[in-house]
């Protein structure tokens, strides 16, 4: 082994464990209550999930529909017209990792800006 | 480009599509998308080693390109083709430093650069919170990488000590 395999070997394992310890991160990160639906990279809706009523959102993204439901303070992808379904088998919003659904280019994530904007707009 | 050359590049093309579309029917049981196995880059790293860069740019290019029409989705042809050719660049100038038996490392930052050349596009499409994928698709793509790779590398060294190399 040369010296420079050496270092590449080391490189990857470094590379890997920092993506361990970034998933660990990730998984607890602190979350409020607030969301935000983006579709395209753009807002959509903010909702803060501890007030919510229980309703459903339907987004469309060229003539293909998502229905977002909210119940009892929970969001989901409840129906997709998307091919892979990735972002219905997700299920429920419980943790800071976003839902997407990459065909219809949708995004529901935490957001820690929702009450300062809220906030503001008042 | 002779013909044997051709047929050669024209066949694995055709095992790589093929072991996509199988792939394609194995449900994910990650919700995560982007993560995936990717069986077909065995195709890849093989060709990385047994080929110079643009005929192997020639198999990885004709296959996501086929593959996002077989797989019926478009959209994901952006971030294929990004990840795809970011990691053949990063494999082809890595190949020298890691021959034999670390032909599985490459692989694995084959996988990383892969991975790299997705998110770009991905929170360029998305915005930057799906940059909270990246440490999941980091570690499952290093996985998978790892995984393809020593497939790859079975294969590649059979073939070496095999008098029936085509070479």
């Amino acid at each position: 082994m040369t010296r420079k395999t050496r270092i590449l070997l080391l490189l990857c394992a470094a590379i890997f464990l920092s993506g361990v310890l970034g998933c660990v991160w990730v998984l607890n990160r602190p979350r409020g209550t607030w969301v935000e639906i983006l579709q395209d990279g753009s807002l959509i809706q903010r909702i803060d999930l501890s007030q919510a009523r229980d309703q459903n959102i339907d987004v469309e993204y060229e003539g293909r529909s998502n229905r977002i439901t909210i119940e009892n303070g929970r969001i989901r992808v409840s129906q997709a017209d998307c091919p892979d379904h990735i972002c219905v088998d997700r299920g429920w919003l419980d943790s800071s990792i976003p839902i997407v659904c990459l065909p219809n280019r949708l995004v529901i994530q935490y957001t820690d800006q929702g009450a300062d904007i809220d906030a503001l707009a008042q | 480009m002779s013909v044997k050359k051709l047929t050669e590049l024209a066949m694995l093309t055709a095992v790589a599509l093929i072991i996509f579309v199988v792939e394609l029917q194995i449900p994910n049981p990650f919700p995560i998308p982007g993560v995936k196995l990717g069986l077909a880059n065995i195709i890849t790293v093989y060709a990385v080693y047994r080929y110079r860069f643009a005929e192997t740019l020639l198999i990885v290019a004709t296959r996501v390109l086929l593959g996002a029409i077989f797989s019926g989705s478009m959209m994901t042809l952006l971030y294929s083709m990004t990840g795809g050719l970011l990691c053949l660049v990063g494999m082809t100038a890595l190949k020298r430093r890691l021959p034999g038996k670390y032909i599985w490392v490459c692989s694995v930052f084959g996988a990383i650069f892969h991975n790299v050349g997705q998110i770009a596009v991905v929170c360029l499409v998305a915005g930057r919170g799906m940059l909270l994928y990246f440490p999941f698709l980091l570690v499952s793509g290093c996985l998978a990488g790892a995984f393809t790779g020593l497939c790859a590398q079975f294969v590649i060294r059979r073939f070496e000590t095999n008098i029936l190399s085509h070479r």
